[in-house]
């Protein structure tokens, strides 16, 4: 059981500097994600935290003692990699308990701790089994039970669902958060898939350009996004996003915008005149007669349970709703919508920060 | 599915049969392996008598005479030695310079380099090289093992028979463990870096991830070099040809350099291929073997 803290942690290759004063600390026993695009020095962050990547400037500890210059071995963490790394020449039996014997624990109990992870991991028939031999979600398994045998301090996910089929990928998103249910360890899991992320979080740790965005519940992240960035990152499918002006209806603000004229909370921290993006999630807008929105209606797209309804409000602003199946809309009518004020999201047009709501 | 006729050059191909395309290689292999190999089996049944001057049959006479022959169970036993005490003092030692060199640093791509001019170096020039340095009035090894105490000064190293096959050795290995070297670190530099990532957070020490983790994987590249510089060293023949002549007596006699002068010295053709023939055939069981030890089950 650990606490994680990063204290300006600094990054570079050479010249190429990737990561700049990244603080964050992560506590003990929490789940935290790492969430971001390719690219967002989110792994860097993970192998640097594991002892794979040196880093550069800053300080970074677990449980308050200084690791930057402790080897990996030492660090008392286990890894999931993206990968899986299973050792190729290896029997399974033999990659989950490389780690025991390396401790040199008896021959009784490293078989007793193998045979308990395959169990729970639903690995008892492979275990004499070559990775070579198996397939990707059970290396996968093998990779977790190599980590679950550990009784590391930390536990490190590299994009470990990233190789695995959408029904598959579901399945083990469960089995991972149960076995941090079991196991109570501190996790540290990257990933760029935002549905992975709000799904098994505690903690969000959304990144871009090296830096964080936003750190947060995966509630806060979805319902007060700080950034336009975290507002478009996080949903699916996206917020939708308008251009428009701030006036002053009635004494009341209102945001106007191609075919929009919606009413806005009066608290907001808005200015008339103001120059704003409005940020609306497909899920709050609703078909309404005199909605404050209309639009024609391009495309309507199955899902399944629902349609997503993409809906031309300009030559230059579209929109997409999710609604109901059997709503009535076909494509190339035309569509009235409107969404409750406290559902809508404001961002400045400059700095793209949240207008937030006074209270 | 038939072939796409062609007009010119190809126009002979016709039809699906893969024989055209294989004549070519068979006719080679005929020529250059198949008939000197049977030629050689016939030859092993008849000597050549230099009165008649013509080979005359003489029926399994050679086969007897070399199983009764003291000089080839010498040659053999001197051949076996050469072959296992070089071929694991350029396995361990060509692993040991592969993992020392098996680094990004600056300059150790030079010195990966430079291990290749031993290589380019004629056997027979390294063969007279290593007598110069091994001469008992002027050589610098013979001075340095003096000096170390390993050698007193009375035994000339190439001629003392208890140290000849040994100062024949240090040639070889000198010219052919970079050989293994070079193979070793292809192999070593081709290895996927994950699994020694994950070694690390298991905790393992460095000599646990070489045994555990280096030396498997690498299972396949040993066995090939092995086998490469196996067969190589059974037939060893310049260095003592150049460096002793066999001698002194018949402790660095292997058995091609028997084969040679029961051939060419002696003119015995028959009883030169008949040992010719026995080493061959120790040679396909060694590589058989070593390929099957070396199968890799993972």
């Amino acid at each position: 059981m650990a606490e994680v803290a990063y204290h300006n942690i600094c990054k570079s290759y050479g010249s190429f500097e990737v990561m700049r004063d990244l603080s964050l600390s992560i506590h003990d026993g929490e789940f935290a994600v790492l969430l971001g695009a390719s690219g967002c020095g989110k792994t860097t962050l993970l192998r640097m935290t594991a002892g794979l990547e040196n880093i550069t400037g800053g300080e970074l500890t677990i449980d308050g003692k200084v690791m930057n210059e402790v080897h990996p071995r030492d660090r008392d963490i286990a890894m999931v990699f993206q990968n899986y790394a299973l050792y190729p020449t290896m029997k399974v039996f033999d990659n989950i308990a490389f780690s025991l014997e390396v401790k040199r624990l008896s021959k009784e109990e490293i078989k007793r701790k193998v045979n308990e992870a395959a169990a729970v991991l639903n690995l008892t028939d492979y275990l004499d089994r070559y990775p070579r031999e198996l397939s990707g979600g059970q290396r996968q398994r093998v990779a977790m039970g190599r980590a679950m045998v550990r009784d590391a301090k930390v536990f490190l996910f590299d994009e470990p669902l990233s190789n695995l089929d959408a029904k598959l990928r579901a399945h083990m998103r469960v089995e991972i958060r149960q076995l941090h249910e079991r196991l109570k360890a501190t996790t540290i899991y990257v990933t760029h898939d935002q549905i992975e992320a709000m799904t098994m979080a505690d903690k969000i740790v959304l990144m871009k350009g090296g830096k964080i965005e936003q750190v947060g519940t995966p509630d806060d992240l979805y319902d007060r996004p700080a950034t336009k960035f975290t507002a478009d990152f996080i949903g699916s499918p996206s917020m939708n996003f308008v251009e428009g002006k701030i006036h002053s209806q009635d004494g009341k603000p209102t945001f106007v915008g191609p075919h929009i004229n919606l009413p806005l909370d009066e608290n907001l921290a808005a200015e008339p005149g103001q120059k704003v993006i409005c940020g609306l999630r497909p899920s709050d807008l609703v078909a309404a007669e005199n909605g404050e929105i209309s639009g024609t209606v391009k495309l309507v797209e199955k899902t399944g349970a629902d349609v997503n309804i993409h809906v031309d409000l300009s030559e230059t602003a579209h929109l997409v709703a999710t609604m109901a199946r059997d709503n009535g809309v076909l494509a190339g009518g035309s569509i009235e919508l409107t969404i409750p004020s406290k559902a809508v999201h404001l961002f400045d047009a400059d700095t793209e920060n949240r207008i937030e709501t006074q209270s | 599915m038939a072939f796409v006729r062609t007009k010119g050059l190809q126009g002979y191909i016709t039809g699906d049969s893969p024989v055209p395309w294989l004549a070519p290689l068979v006719a080679m292999l005929v020529v250059f392996t198949i008939y000197p190999l049977f030629y050689n089996i016939w030859l092993s049944f008849h000597e050549y008598v230099p009165l008649k001057r013509r080979l005359v049959y003489v029926g399994t006479e050679n086969w007897s005479n070399l199983f009764a022959d003291p000089r080839f169970w010498e040659a053999l036993s001197v051949t076996f030695t050469y072959f296992f005490v070089l071929l694991a003092i350029q396995v361990v030692l060509g692993m040991i310079i592969a993992l020392l060199l098996d680094s990004d640093e600056p300059g150790f791509g030079l010195l990966r380099g430079l291990l290749t001019l031993t290589l380019v170096i004629p056997p027979a020039i390294t063969g007279m090289m290593f007598l110069l340095m091994e001469d008992p009035e002027f050589g610098v090894l013979t001075y340095i093992l003096e000096a170390m105490g390993i050698l007193s000064g009375q035994d000339p190293i190439l001629a003392t028979s208890s140290t000849a096959l040994a100062g024949v050795m240090l040639a070889d290995i000198w010219q052919w463990t970079p050989f293994m070297v070079l193979i070793f670190l292809a192999g070593l530099r081709s290895l996927p870096q994950e699994p020694y990532e994950a070694a690390m957070l298991d905790g393992a020490s460095a000599f646990q991830t070489f045994r555990r983790i280096t030396l498997p994987m690498m299972s396949k590249v040993i066995a090939v070099a092995v086998l490469i510089r196996g067969i190589d060293l059974f037939r060893a023949f310049d260095y003592m040809f150049v460096m002793t002549s066999g001698g002194p007596g018949t402790s660095t006699y292997t058995l091609s350099l028997y084969a040679w002068q029961q051939t060419f010295s002696f003119i015995k053709w028959g009883y030169g291929a008949t040992i010719s023939l026995v080493s061959l055939v120790l040679i396909l069981v060694i590589a058989n073997l070593f390929i099957w030890i070396a199968k890799v089950r993972w």
